[in-house]
């Protein structure tokens, strides 16, 4: 097993490059065709999805207890017939990377007496994703045989230049069903109808506001807005001028939004890649009436004091976030933020509702932001394989439960709800996350073959629309997209 | 005329103490990110936030120093981070020295020409040579190991050896010729002659050698597979994880990792600047 | 082929002994001679190639010719990045340059005691692992609780957003720069230890005060120290990547996308590492230019020995 490890990786070593590429090209050819996961017209399916995947009770899969961190949980154990190790590099780190710790330990509990170990390196930087490490190492052919990454953008298009393994044949051989998984996040998962990377958990996003402001401001709290009309009467009735200052806003439309390009003009509606014309539109209707909006808070508050409101620290995580400190009434972003007042501001009174949307939007639904689990390409097939059951092993519901009700991140089977320990005390917020996670309207936007760069352009002509009011969003973003589509076309 | 004197007397005190002042000003300037960085890893984290900042901690607490001994492997990080600092600063003082006595003190055809090229390596971008550099090492095997980061350290590099030349150009020729004339080979005259003058200039390039490799950052990331191998300024990156940025840690390990860097200053301080002062780079 | 041979050797070629001190010197030399084949030659050369690549990393590279240093001047990004860059070292490096040189000829000053400590304080900040100085820097630029704010406050003047303002990132960074020219500071102190001290003696018995001592005297004096320390900060400025890209990653608004950040960015974000490479190609010779400058300056030729 060791040995034959060794020698594939030897003659990636010897031949470099060329030999990876053409690597990468027979895994592609021996992949079998992809099960049917049309990322358009499945929208019903998902929600008939009933049954876990991993509850295939197979003569071969057996359930276990082991301890994860100082719990005792039972996991189940799938034996394919294979043993050995695989390494696998983790993007978190610091304090999740006790988590991860706790997690990798149970799965080699697990699988001691198959004979399985999971060598686990925490890697900065989504894995080493973001700046150069995964690459090199691909590049170089000593990639890890699995990793996880939180930038499900910069995954995509790893995908998308041929860096990742196609996993069809692997899930089969290991038996995770990933066709019950939610159709939004089918998006990321999919690359030309084969099966690339799996999502760990997701996110969903909402607005949070304080019902405390909202009260002192004449509001009814239990009615919060829910269309954008009402969500721009809500951010009037809460900001307070202190002279040419502000001492509070009720909204900065793009507070958080920080490295999420795409998740508020979702709610407009837009639709930046059209993958079936193979085209990026940014000039869509709704994309602009989404630039306008943005520009129309830009023009009425001064960015440029605005910024003082904004924490340069920790993003959201850290006490100095406007929200906690009540300088912002509401804000637009994800369930993690529930962890963050959790832990920096366990005072604050927060509700969190569906995002608000204009009448041609994305109503009572979200963007899905994932965790992913790639396999780069080039790994031994037996390695990929037992790498494969660490994801399985990470899909189960007892395994990912303290990760949910820290961080409030959701399942990606919605069966699986009702083994999280959130669902079972009946919390509230976690329903409606449940609900608006059941939206079929969800998906992931604008992935495609250049969709890191495409994701910070986007971010960066925003942040050039806020601070130049006088550009016209039209124009800017049909250069954007005319270059990004020259880009892709390239490819 | 006395009376002029003394006016003039009373204009130097002044000048005297207004630069003093202004100097005071400008080195309270520069000390003031430290001052953040000593008080802010006493303080606990909600001290850390709070608006308005907080010159000196209400409660002083070790627990921020505490946690970067046992949140983290700190003293494998430390080993490791040494073993690369230590490896480099050797393989600098050996190889730069001999390449900087060839440049300086050897008459050899296009010498100055080739030495053109080193200098012109000096402006390299290094994000350029990375790939082609992580391709050769993994043909070679050596991902994953210190290889990558301390062999090139033996190598010569062309700040140092440009710092050595100056330093040695200065050095008066009679010392090495009447050396040569009593039959002393070269490396002799190198090892016993020059190497011992040039002391000062031996501990510029051993300072600045362990400052390069111990603020090192993408190096270590990039070539570093495992976290046995891992540096301390990986370790302060990772640290920052997404959801959790751990700050008054941060500021902790930060206080440790400049210390021992002081504290080397200080012990080489007057050669260090002596160095400076006598290599030829003030031109 | 025998006449390249006698314009290289020259007269040396007739004297055995100089045969063997050339033998010596190329066998000290050595060691640079291999490291530069293989750690610099070799890249560098695989580099020039994939510019004229495209390039995706895990591919293989495709000729494109000449297109990515085309299309390089028709990027908005590279334009920008380039004018940051430019402003960095139309802006950034003379106020740094302006303060390091002031701050020494101060320091320099002989009759003032006591100003030795001064001189490890203004140095200490370039002991400062980057990943270290970039975090606290963040906290320092912070715009409420940030000690720069702070101090403005106690002066009336409301401090701005620092590195989330398009206005005010570059001067953060302006300031950062200043905080880390320790190194300068030292060299220029060595350069003006070697100004004769009756030069100064003259001047006073005509009635020059410090500031004229200075000027007239001093700063001609170590011009050369000032070119140098000037080149090395510009080439500084070129490969100015850690620093950005920790602690603002070329925002907001790519105020802050220096030249070496927008490259990395192409060659590990974007995979486009034949377009970074004739990035870094075209950066390469404009900072041969510069380095052709610092010939100039420092006249290699008149330090020769023998």
């Amino acid at each position: 097993m060791m040995k034959k490890q060794i020698t594939r990786r030897l003659s990636v070593l010897t031949a470099g490059l060329m030999v990876a590429a053409s690597l990468a090209a027979c895994g592609q050819e021996a992949a079998a065709p992809a099960p049917a996961a049309d990322n358009g017209s499945a929208s019903g399916e998902a929600q008939q999805a009933t049954t876990v995947s991993v509850e295939t009770t197979e003569s071969n899969t057996s359930k276990k207890t082991v301890a994860m961190g100082d719990r005792q949980i039972e996991v189940e154990v799938t034996d394919i017939g294979l043993s050995g190790s695989f390494s696998y590099w983790s993007a978190f780190t610091g304090d999740s990377a006790t988590w991860e710790q706790e997690r990798v330990d149970a799965f080699n509990e697990a699988y001691k007496d198959l004979g399985i170990t999971c060598e686990v390196q925490y890697v900065p930087d989504g894995a080493g994703i973001n700046n150069g490490k995964l690459l090199s190492a691909i590049a170089g052919g000593t990639a890890p045989d699995l990793l996880i990454t939180d930038n499900p953008t910069s995954a995509y298009q790893y995908v998308a230049e041929g860096s990742f393994m196609a996993l069809d044949d692997v899930l089969k051989q290991i038996e995770l069903d990933v066709d019950s998984f939610y159709d939004g996040c089918k998006d990321v998962m999919y690359y030309n109808n084969q099966c690339y990377l799996i999502p760990q958990d997701t996110n969903v996003i909402m607005l949070y506001f304080r019902p405390d402001i909202a009260k002192e401001c004449g509001l009814d709290v239990n009615n919060p807005p829910k269309t954008l009309d009402e969500l721009d009467a809500w951010a009037d009735a809460m900001t307070v001028a202190d002279g040419s200052n502000y001492s509070r806003m009720g909204l900065i439309p793009w507070l958080d939004s920080g490295n999420d390009a795409f998740v508020v003009p979702f709610f407009f509606g837009a639709d930046p890649y059209i993958q079936s014309e193979n085209k990026i539109d940014l000039t869509s209707e709704n994309m602009v009436n989404y630039m306008k909006w943005i520009q129309s808070y830009a023009s009425k508050y001064d960015p440029e004091k605005i910024n003082a409101f904004s924490s340069g620290l920790g993003g959201m995580f850290s006490p100095d976030h406007p929200f906690m400190t009540g300088k912002v009434g509401m804000t637009i972003t994800g369930n993690w933020f529930t962890g963050a007042l959790k832990a920096y501001a366990p005072d604050v009174e927060y509700t969190a509702v569906p995002v608000p949307v204009p009448d041609y939007g994305r109503a009572n639904s979200s963007t899905f932001g994932c965790n992913v689990f790639a396999i780069p390409n080039g790994t031994d097939p037996d390695k990929a394989a037992l790498a494969a059951l660490y994801v399985k092993f990470c899909e189960q519901g007892t395994v990912n439960d303290d990760n949910f009700c820290q961080w409030r991140s959701i399942p990606v089977i919605d069966a699986a709800f009702d083994d999280v320990t959130l669902t079972k005390e009946g919390d509230a917020m976690y329903a409606m996350e449940r609900e608006i996670a059941g939206s079929p309207l969800n998906g992931i936007p604008a992935l495609c073959s250049v969709s890191a760069e495409l994701s910070t352009q986007f971010q960066t002509l925003r942040e050039n629309l806020i601070y130049n009011t006088s550009l016209d969003p039209e124009t800017e973003l049909k250069t954007l997209e005319e270059q990004m589509q020259a880009a892709m076309d390239s490819k | 005329m006395g009376k002029e004197l003394r006016g003039y007397k009373i204009g130097v005190m002044l000048q005297k103490g207004v630069i003093y002042l202004f100097l005071l000003l400008f080195a309270m300037g520069f000390l003031l990110p430290f001052f953040f960085l000593l008080t802010g890893s006493f303080k606990t984290s909600s001290e850390l936030f709070s608006v308005p900042f907080r010159w000196f901690p209400k409660h002083i607490t070790l627990e921020n120093y505490e946690q970067v001994f046992t949140k983290i492997p700190f003293f494998r990080y430390l080993r490791n981070t040494v073993i690369i600092v230590v490896l480099n600063m050797v393989g600098a003082l050996i190889s730069n020295s001999l390449v900087a006595y060839g440049f300086s003190r050897l008459r050899w055809p296009g010498r100055d020409k080739i030495f053109m090229i080193v200098i012109a390596t000096m402006i390299l971008p290094y994000q350029v040579t990375l790939i082609p550099l992580y391709l050769m090492y993994t043909k070679a095997g050596l991902i994953g190991t210190f290889v990558p980061l301390t062999l090139p350290g033996f190598f010569g590099n062309a700040f140092f050896i440009f710092l050595m030349r100056q330093f040695l150009v200065g050095i008066p020729k009679e010392l090495t010729e009447s050396a040569r004339i009593d039959g002393a080979g070269e490396f002799t005259i190198f090892l016993k002659l020059m190497m011992p003058i040039s002391k000062p200039v031996l501990a510029t390039v051993a300072i600045m050698s362990f400052m390069n490799s111990w603020k090192d950052f993408l190096g270590p990331l990039v070539f570093l597979g495992s976290d046995r191998l891992y540096t301390l300024s990986l370790a302060a990156s990772m640290l920052r994880s997404n959801l959790n940025p751990n700050w008054e840690l941060l500021l902790a390990l930060g206080v440790v990792m400049v210390l021992p860097v002081l504290i080397l200053f200080f012990v080489l301080q007057k050669y260090f600047i002596q160095g400076i002062t006598m290599s030829g780079i003030k031109g | 082929m025998t006449g390249l041979k006698e314009k290289l050797f020259g007269e040396y070629i007739h004297s055995t002994q100089r045969k063997k001190e050339a033998l010596h010197g190329l066998l000290f030399v050595l060691p640079w001679i291999i490291g530069f084949l293989v750690f610099t030659l070799y890249p560098i050369i695989s580099s020039f190639y994939y510019s004229l690549c495209n390039y995706n990393v895990i591919g293989k590279p495709t000729f494109i010719g000449f297109n990515n240093y085309v299309n390089l001047f028709k990027d908005k990004t590279f334009i920008k990045a380039c004018q940051n860059t430019v402003y960095m070292i139309g802006i950034g490096v003379p106020v740094t340059t302006f303060t390091a040189v002031l701050v020494s000829l101060l320091l320099n000053n002989k009759k003032l005691r006591g100003t030795d400590w001064m001189r490890v304080v203004f140095f200490i900040p370039t002991l400062v692992p980057t990943v270290v100085a970039c975090l606290l820097w963040i906290w320092v630029m912070q715009p409420d609780s940030g000690i720069v704010n702070t101090v403005l406050g106690y002066l009336h003047i409301p401090g701005p957003g620092w590195l989330s303002s398009p206005t005010w990132a570059k001067p953060a960074f302006i300031l950062m720069m200043i905080w880390t020219c320790g190194n300068a500071i030292i060299i220029y102190l060595a350069g003006l230890q070697d100004v004769p001290e009756s030069l100064y003696d003259a001047a006073a018995i005509d009635g020059a005060g410090f500031w004229k001592q200075s000027l007239h005297i001093s700063v001609p004096l170590i011009r050369p120290t000032i070119l140098y320390n000037v080149t090395t900060l510009i080439i500084g400025v070129f490969q100015w990547f850690a620093e950005p890209y920790i602690m603002t990653e070329g925002g907001p608004s790519n105020a802050t996308m220096f030249y070496s950040l927008y490259l990395y960015q192409n060659a590990f974000s974007f995979f486009k590492m034949g377009y970074a490479s004739a990035q870094a190609w075209i950066m390469l010779l404009v900072a041969m230019v510069i380095i052709l400058v610092l010939f100039k300056v420092f006249k290699f030729n008149e330090t020769e020995i023998g």
